[in-house]
């Protein structure tokens, strides 16, 4: 009986692996077919965020770890140094001569990873000042606890320390 | 002679007398002038003033500390006018320089005229019978009778106890009876074969039947002018008693008139049941006139009993000379030779067959062997001679009697062990089982022995063998040595008592009771205080002086005084242990604070009840046990704190990650906000 029921969940469970597994694919393709349906169109934005956003690739592919925040950091900030010049590209002439024209400019390529290295540096000093700020609200805890016990032991002698039976 | 040895005492008391006493605020002892003359076996005695009345011609006697006196009859006499006896004008405690404590003290209306006769062998000019019985019977009569009416005894009629209560010689009055123990000053041929069978300190109360007998001896005594046995030791005159019968021991070849030999052999039959009582006095007294009775002597055995080198004829004798020789009467008896002798000799099949069983009973019993002998010997004695003493291993006690034996023991701190066992072994239940007939008295007393032995079984303070000592002995002042020389006799005493020796202790350390006390508190209180006196043994201080203040704070409200400073400053003192008992340092400060001003006011009922607050008490518990689980929860959290800083470490670097990459996007966000805004405008 417990073992047609396992192999009833298991069955469903793989059945939904299946399932979800085949959605995921099938998404995934329909994406990417989208994106290479685009490429002709905007291949000028897609060269210039290749480019420049290559610092965030990098981010992305370096960081090792349970806690992988660094692309978003460094994405946001790369992003940030390069959104002025995308919105030229696009208000401007969107050809692929401009966008190489761009890159070729080294004031976008200094903003775009100009940011990107702000982005790490910020990425870098947060956890420490994150990791100080809890440690000093934990010590201000402990004090207060402390304080309290005292309070206790002035009110009610050293036996309330003593655990109670 | 004799008036250069009273001089010769008068010398020696004036030295070592002291301040004079004084009684009740109102009578003066004169301590440096003693009176020879009155002396009792066991009081001295000395010139005593009254205050109000100083043409008044009194006497004191200063009892003997170890030994119990009579109170119960001294509250009945006092005051009491009849013919017969000398006035009891006053009693009570006294501090008494010469002893240098209190001593009981009792004030007597001092006789005119000397003693009747000063010593068992001295002669005096003898009543005849045409005046005995006005001089004498009349008024003892009257005075057993007014006693009677009182529910007490005299236990001290005899020739050495009678006063000429005026210059004339007219007029004769029985002396002092309460300084010591009923009978305790009775020569042996005063009293009756039992009581004269018994310890003199434990003869007991007895019955007016004692008084009438102990008023044929005196009769005898006055008639005559002399001590016709004066020739005989006490145990030759038991002896002739038990074998020739009172009258005709004391009578003997004397010529008596024929109306007085039917008064003596009323008075002196020995059958308690026949001898005479009030009423058949009166009848006497009236002029009728019955034939004398005739003493029946016990039935003399064909053949003798052979122990300890003599032999006995009769039971009784038998039976008194196995008393005196325990170890050796054990095994005859054992080996069968006492149930024979009375099957051939003496041909009482009955008493034979009850001894048998006894025997048997005895040698076939699982208790040990020793203590079943013994139990068998008194049974056996119980058996031969019923109206005798309870007589066990050398110690010989009416059951009324008890108790003044007990009380002496332990006022002398002699060896009590054998009063122990006697009440541990219930050996009065079968004195009490061998009685024929029925008296409440006798139920009473036997009830009473069963909760002495209870007492006995527990050893807390408040029972034990002084328990004991209180029940028996409803007048006897408290042992305590913590009352130092204090007489207390009733429990309203006791406070007033423990209030003054407060002002003197040196000990901070010592507990304001002991054993006595509580055993004292236990016999005296009206109420079952048993559950309370229990609570003095705790082990716990702070319990048990709360016990202590809850007894002593019901007997404050109940018996007052109201303030007792010295007391309450005592028990204020050892109250430490209790406000410690207490959690809250808040409380702890208050009662502190508190505890002074109550006793400056010398209440111990104020001091109960702030430091036995209940509802306080339930209110500490709670909240400390509130204050201890907060503790111990601040107690895991700071550890938890400071054991987790890997984890911490871990959060810090996830949460700094995370914070980072918000701040990236929202950077991305208000740029692109602001482009777009720039290039829409």
């Amino acid at each position: 009986m417990a073992a047609k029921k396992k192999s009833a969940v298991a069955q469903a469970q793989a059945a939904a692996k299946a399932k979800k597994g085949g959605g995921v694919g099938m998404n995934k393709a329909a994406v990417l077919m989208i994106l290479a349906a685009l490429v002709p169109f905007s291949l000028p934005t897609v060269i210039l965020l290749f480019f420049t956003g290559l610092p965030t690739l990098g981010a992305w592919a370096s960081e090792k770890g349970r806690h992988k925040y660094a692309w978003l950091c460094v994405g946001g900030l790369n992003f940030a140094g390069v959104i002025p010049y995308l919105f030229t590209l696009w208000f401007g002439v969107h050809t692929v001569d401009e966008a190489l024209n761009m890159l070729s400019d080294a004031g976008v390529l200094l903003w775009a990873y100009g940011a990107s290295g702000f982005g790490w540096l910020l990425y870098m000093i947060t956890p420490p000042m994150v990791a100080s700020w809890l440690s000093f609200t934990t010590d201000r805890r402990v004090a207060s606890l402390k304080s309290a016990q005292k309070k206790l032991v002035e009110e009610w002698g050293e036996e309330v320390s003593r655990k109670g039976g | 002679m004799a008036e250069a040895e009273d001089a010769r005492t008068e010398t020696q008391a004036a030295k070592t007398a002291g301040p004079p006493g004084v009684l009740r605020d109102r009578f003066t002892i004169r301590s440096n002038q003693p009176l020879p003359d009155l002396f009792t076996p066991n009081a001295e005695a000395y010139v005593a003033e009254d205050k109000r009345d100083p043409n008044r011609s009194l006497y004191a006697l200063i009892c003997r500390p170890d030994l119990p006196p009579r109170v119960t009859v001294m509250r009945a006499l006092k005051g009491v006018l009849s013919p017969g006896i000398v006035q009891l004008v006053e009693w009570g405690a006294m501090n008494w320089a010469p002893a240098g404590r209190q001593c009981m003290t009792v004030v007597y209306e001092r006789p005119a005229g000397k003693r009747l006769m000063a010593n068992l062998r001295s002669e005096f000019r003898r009543i005849d019978e045409y005046d005995i019985q006005r001089r004498v019977v009349e008024p003892m009569v009257s005075a057993i009778k007014e006693l009677t009416s009182r529910g007490i005894t005299h236990r001290a009629i005899r020739a050495t106890n009678l006063f000429y209560m005026d210059g004339a010689g007219e007029r004769l009055a029985l002396g002092d009876c309460v300084s010591t123990p009923a009978g305790f000053d009775q020569p042996l041929v005063f009293e009756t074969i039992e009581s004269g069978m018994a310890n003199p300190v434990a003869r007991g109360s007895g019955t007016y039947s004692d008084d009438l007998y102990s008023l044929g001896v005196m009769l005898i005594f006055l008639f005559l002018g002399r001590n016709p046995v004066a020739h005989l030791d006490d145990e030759a005159i038991l002896k002739q008693k038990i074998q020739q019968g009172s009258y005709g021991t004391l009578v003997g070849d004397e010529r008596l008139p024929l109306a007085l030999i039917e008064l003596l052999r009323g008075l002196l039959c020995d059958d308690p049941d026949q001898r005479w009582d009030i009423e058949s006095l009166d009848l006497w007294l009236s002029g009728r006139r019955l034939s004398p009775l005739q003493s029946r002597m016990e039935k003399r055995a064909a053949r003798g009993f052979p122990f300890n080198g003599k032999e006995y004829f009769n039971c009784r004798e038998l039976a008194q000379a196995m008393a005196k020789n325990w170890e050796a009467a054990i095994p005859p008896v054992l080996e069968g030779k006492l149930e024979l002798w009375l099957r051939r000799a003496v041909e009482d099949k009955e008493r034979a067959q009850v001894i048998a069983d006894v025997v048997r009973m005895a040698l076939t019993g699982t208790t040990d062997k020793k203590v079943a002998a013994d139990l068998m010997l008194c049974k056996v004695l119980i058996l031969l001679d019923p109206p005798a003493p309870i007589r066990y291993k050398g110690f010989n006690a009416m059951p009324d009697g008890f108790g003044s034996a007990l009380a002496a023991v332990v006022a002398q701190k002699a060896d009590n062990r054998l009063l122990v066992e006697i009440i541990l072994r219930a050996v009065p239940s079968l004195w009490f089982e061998a009685r024929k007939a029925y008296l409440p008295d006798n139920s009473l007393m036997e009830g009473n022995f069963k909760e002495l032995k209870a007492y006995l079984g527990q050893t807390g303070m408040g029972f034990g063998l002084e328990r004991c000592l209180y029940e028996l002995n409803d007048a006897l002042p408290c042992q305590s040595s913590l009352l130092g020389e204090d007489y207390v006799v009733e429990l309203k005493e006791l406070l007033p008592a423990l209030n003054a020796a407060a002002a003197r202790r040196s000990d901070t350390k010592q507990v304001p009771v002991d054993r006595h006390i509580a055993a004292f508190m236990g016999a005296r209180a009206r109420s079952d205080i048993d559950r309370n006196l229990q609570g003095l043994s705790d082990p716990e201080p702070s319990k048990a002086l709360m016990a202590l203040l809850n007894l002593y704070a019901v007997f404050q409200y109940r018996l007052g005084p109201e303030s007792l400073p010295n007391l309450t400053a005592w028990l204020g003192a050892l109250a430490q242990p209790i406000v410690n008992s207490f959690h809250s340092r808040d409380r702890r400060k208050e009662l502190d604070k508190e505890l002074p001003k109550i006793i400056r006011r010398g209440s111990i009922v104020e001091i109960y009840n702030l430091l036995d607050n209940a509802e306080a008490k339930d209110k500490d518990v709670n909240e400390f046990a509130w204050a201890q689980a907060q503790y111990q929860a601040a107690e895991e959290e700071i550890k938890r704190v400071k054991t987790d800083s890997e984890e911490r470490a871990d959060e810090a670097e996830r949460v700094g990650k995370q914070t980072a990459a918000m701040i990236g996007i929202l950077i991305a966000f208000v740029t692109t906000t602001f482009v777009v805004i720039s290039k829409v405008w």
